[in-house]
Parts: structure tokens; sequence; C-alpha cells
């Protein structure tokens, strides 16, 4: 009897999560580079008692768990910013990002330059080039910033020539999923996974624009509505459920006058 | 449950755009004003699955995890300082930079502030003000019986003077640059001042070293384009929209559970 109450609540407690997770996703609608996540679930069948024991063969309760959330890595829509400094990755590729964790890897092209002149998060974080940290120098103007990553300027008064400052490191992972999330837009790599490096004909840099966030809107707005449904469905059946214990009570009680 | 939680910080998060975006557009027509934009990131996240559990003995090891994310924040307001343009207004005085720098600007307390508002003025001792009345650094006097001032793409400030065929120079301006431009705290007033992220001032000759050269008898624009902070607009104003619904979908689920209970 007590099986459908907790069949109910796997279920209840599933899509309450679910909903987390598109709350999640709704509120970084304008989040640069983010990713959305979606939740996948899963039947859990009870271990079944030994069958043996019994005269007819016991019946297996299903049950519902959340198996895993995955990222939707498709790309987000560009938006052109018009600051140099912006960049988006059309096509496969992160950046790679230094952070007092260790290594992270973004799709928020969103760059500025810090005291030191150095290229950084909007969190402050250092952009690594293939060399190290890309620095740019005071009298440094007219950033161009190529196809492939690479960071050209044009120094001082130097009208003529480009002067390189480097060239953005972007990889790429084989299986994304097996990336973890960190907040910050950021994902980290678990130990044992790899970034392999893009290579440079691969890579399509594209200057001025950022990535928006890849979250749509129709999606989860239908997926809310249909949890919020199958949250009210199951609550209508767990009730029904007790009903029917209680009015079972009560009638086996009634003792016949 | 968390997801009402988040849905709050990301109504929190398009209000603030919003507010930045409506800054934006009451400064459009101000000049040297340098747009916004506000830059958001993801929150932590409570990994309640993690990859690369075992899940057998046989060391087998989960591919994905769950993720659940805690909602976004604000992460930075990073001013755009990309280049306005310029607009004849013909007043002697008035200056653009087209280009990279910032004219110095004397405050009345002794510190330095800076500017990309060229809309210059003379005081009553002749100095070139700005239209606050404080003197742009270093200070440049001009007699109050010169005829046709010009101030060369360079800077140089001359003037011709009663008895004189030639032109006088009376000073040169120099310009100010940052290393991280985008580091300068605005303080109101179209000036900004030094912060530990801009790093120190350089000042330079203008036309000289990577500096801007000036635009006499022009103004620089403020660098908002109307139709890039409309649709800014009208996304926030629907990411709001959806937030609240979530909100609505966390009470009404939190609602039927607790209609259980009779």
């Amino acid at each position: 009897m007590p099986n459908a109450l907790l069949v109910g609540l796997s279920r209840q407690t599933v899509l309450q999560r679910q909903l987390d997770i598109v709350a999640n996703n709704i509120a970084n609608l304008n989040t640069t580079g983010f990713k959305a996540d979606n939740a996948v679930f899963a039947e859990f069948l009870t271990s079944s008692a030994r069958e043996e024991q019994f005269a007819a063969p016991d019946r297996r309760v299903s049950f519902v768990q959340d198996r895993m959330s995955w990222h939707d890595m498709r790309q987000g829509a560009f938006e052109h910013t018009g600051n140099p400094f912006d960049v988006a990755i059309d096509g496969d590729g992160m950046l790679v990002v230094q952070t007092a964790a260790g290594e992270r890897y973004t799709r928020n092209g969103a760059l500025q330059i810090n005291n030191a002149g150095e290229l950084v998060t909007a969190s402050g974080d250092r952009v690594m080039g293939d060399s190290g940290p890309i620095v740019l120098q005071l009298t440094d103007r007219d950033v161009v910033i190529t196809k492939d990553g690479t960071i050209k300027v044009r120094e001082g008064t130097n009208l003529t020539s480009d002067s390189t400052r480097g060239k953005l490191r972007i990889v790429t992972f084989a299986d994304p999923q097996q990336l973890q999330k960190d907040g910050a837009n950021t994902f980290k790599a678990p130990d044992g996974v790899t970034p392999q490096p893009v290579p440079d004909a691969n890579i399509n840099v594209v200057q001025g624009s950022v990535e928006k966030s890849n979250v749509r809107s129709i999606i989860e707005m239908t997926q809310m509505i249909a949890l919020t449904r199958a949250y009210t469905d199951v609550a209508t059946m767990l009730q029904q459920q007790s009903e029917l214990q209680r009015n079972s009570i009560q009638q086996l009680a009634e003792v016949p006058a | 449950m968390r997801a009402l939680h988040t849905a709050a910080t990301g109504m929190m998060a398009q209000e603030l755009n919003v507010q930045v975006i409506s800054n934006n557009i009451a400064n459009m027509r101000t000049t040297g004003y340098k747009r916004q934009r506000a830059e958001f990131q993801d929150l932590l996240y409570e990994h309640v699955r993690r990859i690369g559990t075992q899940t057998s003995t046989q060391g087998n090891i989960l591919p994905v995890g769950i993720d659940l994310g805690g909602g976004v924040k604000t992460v930075g307001t990073p001013r755009l300082m990309t280049q306005g343009t310029l607009s004849p207004t013909g007043a002697d005085l008035n200056l653009a930079i087209r280009g990279e720098g910032f004219f110095k600007v004397l405050m009345p307390d002794g510190t330095f502030t800076y500017t990309r508002d060229g809309s210059f003025e003379m005081d009553a001792q002749g100095r070139v003000v700005t239209a606050q009345g404080n003197v742009i650094q270093p200070g440049v006097t001009i007699p109050n019986n010169a005829q046709s001032i010009s101030i060369s793409p360079a800077g140089q400030v001359s003037a011709t003077l009663p008895g004189s065929s030639n032109a006088t120079v009376l000073g040169q301006l120099v310009l100010t640059r940052f290393v991280n431009k985008a580091g300068l705290q605005a303080i109101g007033d179209n000036l900004f001042v030094e912060t530990p992220a801009s790093g120190p001032p350089q000042d330079g000759v203008p036309n000289t070293d990577g500096f801007g050269d000036l635009q006499q008898g022009q103004l620089e624009q403020a660098n908002v384009e109307a139709v890039t902070e409309i649709t800014d607009l009208i996304a926030a104003q629907r990411a709001y929209e959806m937030n609240g619904k979530v909100i609505t979908a966390a009470d009404q689920m939190q609602q039927s559970t607790s209609n259980l209970m009779r």
C-alpha cells in the first residue's frame, strides 16, 4: 500500500529538482556564454525479493530517479557589442582562464584589460594565450583579434605594421559532457579529462561580439508548464491514495450491528 | 525549494540590467558619455551526482553528473570606451578627441579627474575651464584681446593678438591615457577618476605615441546606440517576466503539496 505514496514522492522530488534546473536556465537568460542544463530521469526498480520464497512471483515497483543533467552545448546567438576586447567563438572551442583554483574553460568572451595591461575576464581572471597570459602595452591601440585568435595591435605612432601580443589558447574536449560547471560562466575539467587544442584552421574567433546565453525561453517555459502539471497530477494521485486508505479504515472499523 | 530563490536572483539581475540600460538611454545626448553594459555570470553549482564517481566495484564511473545551479549574479557593469561620433558646434573652445586619451581636469580640492567632454569655456581670468568651471591641466590662459583662437590637432593653442599679424602660441594641451580605461570610475559630471584597476595616468602630447588628435569646433557625442539599447531593454523585460513565471510555478507546486494535508 505505501508503495504508491513512495513512488509519487520519488516523482515529486525529481520534479522539484527539474524545476530548479529550469529556474537556473531562466535566471541565466541574459548571461553571456551560458550553456543550458537539462535533466534526464531513469526508472529505478526495487530489488525484487527472492522469488523462490513466494508462490507467485514478486511484482517489482519502479521509482523515478534523476539520473543526470547534461549541458546543452549548442552555440548561442552572437550579439554585436563593438567592444574590441569582446570575442565570440564560432563553432567548437573554449577560452582558457587561469583562476586561483586552477584552469577553467569558458565560452564567455566579454574580456577586459586589467591595470597591468593583461587580458582578463569580467571576474579578473587571466585569459591564457598559447604562451602564457596576454599583455598589452600602454601605447597599444587599434586592437585587432584575427580569426585564429591572434591579437594584433598598432604600437605607438607606428602606422604601417602590426605587433603581435599573443594568440588566444582555444581548446576543445572529446566529450564536453564530462565538464563540470563551476560558476562564473566557467567549466572545470575533472581529473583525467584533458583539453585538446583546436587546430588553427578550425578556429573562428569573431571580434566585437559576444555569445549570448543558449537558453531557449520557449522550451524552458513549456517544460515548466509540463512539470508543474505533472507535479499537481502526482499530488492528486497521492490525495486519492490517502482517501482510499482512510475510507478502508473507516469501513473496516464499522462493527456490524 | 531552490527554484524560488534562483528565479529571484534572475529578477534582481534583470532589474539591474534595466537600470543600466535606462541610464544609457538617459545619457544618449550627453557629450563624451560612454555606454555601460551589465555583465552576468552563473552562480555556484551543487553537484548532486558528481561526475566521475564510481558506480561499481569494476571501476565504472559516472560519465555525467547532476549539476544544480543557484541562479545568476551581476559581475560588473563595464564601460565601453569606444569612440563616439563627432558633431560640429563651431565654438572655438569645443574640442573632441579622435582616438585615445582624456583631458585632465583640476578639481577644487586639488585632485585630478579625467574627461572626454571637451565643451570648454573661458572664465573671467581667461583660463580654459570645463562647463563646471574647473581648470583644465596644464592650464592655458587666453588674453581677453585675443582673436581667432586656433587649436591644432597636436594640441597647440594659438591666437592672433592685436598689433601682430602672426599667431602667438598661448599654450600646449596634454592628454592622459590609462592601460585599462574601462577601469576608470565615473563620478558624474562626465568626469572619471583613476582607480587601482585603471593603472596610473600617462600624460602625452596629442597626435603622438598613440594618443588621439584634437578636433577644434567639434564635440564627441555619446557612444549609445538607440537600437542596441532598445533591443537589450526588450530582452531584459522578457527575461524578468519569465523569472516571475518560475516563481509562480514553484509557488503552485508548493501549494499542491500543502493541499495534500487535510
